[in-house]
């Protein structure tokens, strides 16, 4: 085998930040609005349940699942991945949670949602003012480090380490 | 799958790669010996899947450019706004670059996707230019996820501007339409095996004089 010797390492690190930055990224606003004397803080999952209070529950059901479900598996299903693989272990489950974590990759489209941002910053803009908040730089980050993560593991490795793992 | 395989190649031998893990095993197994998925020599039914998916996208693809994606109530009376209403709008406010974007990312994208998988399924009939196709297969599954853009964008602002003040903005029945050709170009591209492409090509190439 021929592997880089510290990849699991790197990627659970990597996975680690993403999961502290997802949290970030949902609890605190993702933009403000200000209108004359109104505010409205948009926070990142309401996105997705304003979708939903306007009968669109299909469209909401969607965009949770490219910017907060499929991130979550994805974070969640590295770590539980590889964590016990810095032992040689393997926890219950990993087999089917290996290939869920394989095939939520192209479902996450974190990236994609950024554009989006900054196209609606873009459109908003002369109508009214609007702020980045605390959660778009977190988000900035995760981007960063989910796609790091994703990038520094390859499946092949991956199987045949959780093969030889007990 | 009755289609003949080159007599050196391991399908030939009975040994296919699982579609899960890539560990290749004897396809008489049923399930993968290592992630117990289940192991076919090449992905089931793939033509007939990604036409049905692939045509279903096409019909789609017209009430998503037609119809409003969002519905803007301001002072100044509703706005209904398409794709290329707001694509339009970018231009003539000159931000050019973004009108460029939307424009590639969502009317561009979709259709390049939805020809470059129909050739794709051609070429897994007649196996011409096996090499080409492979390469369009693959930036066919990179760049389809970037049309979700103006859905995202359809969201923050429906969500942004929830105030009832001056202005509100709704959802319309366009941005579903363009949910769905996204998804279902995606499941088209997924159920498409490019090993059909190689297969057809070997046949053609035993078959000519």
């Amino acid at each position: 085998m021929s592997h880089e010797r510290n990849s699991i390492h790197r990627t659970a690190a990597l996975a680690l930040s993403a999961g502290v930055l997802f949290v970030v990224a949902n609890s605190f606003p993702f933009m403000t609005l200000r209108a004359g004397f109104r505010k409205s803080e948009m926070m990142l999952w309401q996105s997705a349940s304003g979708l939903e209070e306007q009968g669109y529950p299909y469209l909401a059901g969607a965009v949770s699942i490219f910017i907060l479900i499929a991130p979550l598996l994805l974070i969640g299903g590295l770590l539980y991945l590889l964590v016990p693989l810095l032992w040689e272990r393997r926890w219950p489950g990993a087999i089917a949670i290996c290939r869920w974590v394989l095939a939520a990759r192209r479902w996450n489209m974190i990236e994609v949602f950024l554009l989006g941002a900054l196209v609606s910053l873009l459109k908003l803009g002369k109508l009214a003012e609007l702020t980045l908040g605390s959660s778009f730089w977190a988000f900035i980050g995760l981007i960063i480090c989910l796609t790091a993560a994703l990038a520094s593991i390859h499946p092949r490795e991956l199987w045949t380490r959780l093969e030889m793992a007990r | 799958m009755t289609a003949a395989f080159p007599p050196d190649s391991a399908a030939a031998r009975g040994l296919a790669l699982c579609h899960a893990c890539g560990i290749a095993s004897p396809v008489s197994e049923a399930r993968c010996p290592r992630c117990r998925s289940g192991l076919h020599l090449r992905l089931q039914d793939s033509l007939q899947r990604t036409w049905a998916l692939t045509i279903a996208a096409l019909l789609l693809y017209l009430p998503a450019n037609l119809l409003p994606v969002l519905r803007m109530e301001s002072f100044a009376g509703d706005q209904q706004n398409t794709i290329m209403g707001g694509v339009i709008q970018f231009w003539r406010g000159g931000d050019y670059p973004v009108a460029i974007i939307i424009f590639g990312a969502s009317v561009m994208i979709p259709v390049l996707k939805i020809i470059s998988i129909i050739s794709l399924c051609l070429a897994a009939r007649t196996g011409r230019r096996p090499r080409g196709m492979t390469r369009l297969y693959r930036m066919t599954e990179f760049v389809g996820r970037w049309s979700m853009v103006d859905v995202f964008v359809v969201a923050i602002l429906v969500a942004v501007v929830q105030l009832g003040s001056t202005i509100s903005i709704h959802p319309g029945a366009g941005a579903i339409s363009f949910a769905a050709v996204v998804v279902l170009t995606m499941f088209a591209a997924m159920s498409f095996d490019p090993r059909l492409i190689w297969d057809a090509a070997a046949r053609s190439a035993t078959s000519a004089p």
